[in-house]
């Protein structure tokens, strides 16, 4: 698959990813990553460092729509992830230290736990409605 | 001034899940919210709605983090950044919109039985 035909995939892929983190918090990297690793055949590196740049623009619009509302402190926000950029260095330098094979595993059991996690708290939301009613 | 002061210090907490959050975040190319939107909530005692916002916010210099080091290195392909991105952020109003809508949690379990799916893929086939 190139040119335009790989863009309309890409761009209704993208649907796909804003509408699970919209519905569940959950689906940018851990969803963009595996798409572009298993489907449009990235190396891991690859998949991650693209991934960050999808998810940049995504929290850029998701802020300033919550400041507009009033929720949060941007500020903090930014002086909070200012800390967190330190670690995000140390962290993309650990990762392009790594084989990608083994950066692969380590992914491969992130998105393990984070869907084992995503299961239990369906399960459990339904339990304690069973209870309520 | 003082108060300006104490304002621009951070919590030891705080410290701690922005340097975790952030390594998750660079090392596996995800936002990092998974991890610190709980430990917010649960350890920082922040309301749930704050947390999140705080995490949005976060992952905005932390993104850019990683972008950088990961772009010095050759890595970032732009072009195909671009097209996820436009999809993404109008599939985050759709998405947004359902929200009052839908069943959350029969969405939950299947989705998260089908990221189980995806690590058991990517594991053989690494």
């Amino acid at each position: 698959m190139t040119g335009p035909a790989l863009y309309v995939v890409l761009v209704a892929f993208g649907v796909v990813v804003g509408v699970a983190s919209g519905l569940l918090g959950v689906g940018g990297g851990t969803l963009i990553v595996p798409f572009l690793t298993l489907a449009v055949g990235f190396s891991q590196h690859s998949a991650e460092a693209t991934s960050l740049l999808v998810i940049l623009p995504t929290a850029v619009a998701g802020s300033l729509a919550l400041r507009r509302r009033g929720v949060g402190d941007l500020g903090l926000a930014l002086r909070f992830g200012t800390v967190g950029a330190a670690g995000s260095v140390l962290g993309a330098l650990l990762a392009l230290a790594l084989p990608a094979s083994t950066l692969r595993l380590v992914f491969a059991v992130f998105v393990g736990l984070v869907g084992l996690r995503l299961a239990r708290d369906g399960i459990r939301a339904e339990r304690t409605d069973e209870v309520r009613s | 001034m003082r108060a300006r002061l104490h304002s621009l210090a951070l919590d030891p907490k705080l410290l701690a899940i922005g340097l975790g959050g952030g390594l998750l975040s660079g090392l596996l190319g995800v936002g990092g919210g998974i991890v610190m939107v709980p430990l917010l909530v649960l350890w920082a005692a922040y309301p749930q709605r704050d947390a999140h916002a705080i995490s949005l916010g976060a992952i905005i210099p932390i993104s850019i983090a990683g972008i950088a080091t990961y772009g010095v290195a050759g890595e970032v392909r732009y072009g195909t950044a671009i097209g996820l991105a436009a999809g993404s952020i109008v599939g985050a109003r759709i998405g947004a919109g359902w929200l009052a809508r839908i069943d959350e949690r029969l969405l939950k379990v299947v989705f998260g039985v089908f990221l189980v799916g995806v690590a058991v893929l990517l594991g053989v086939r690494g």
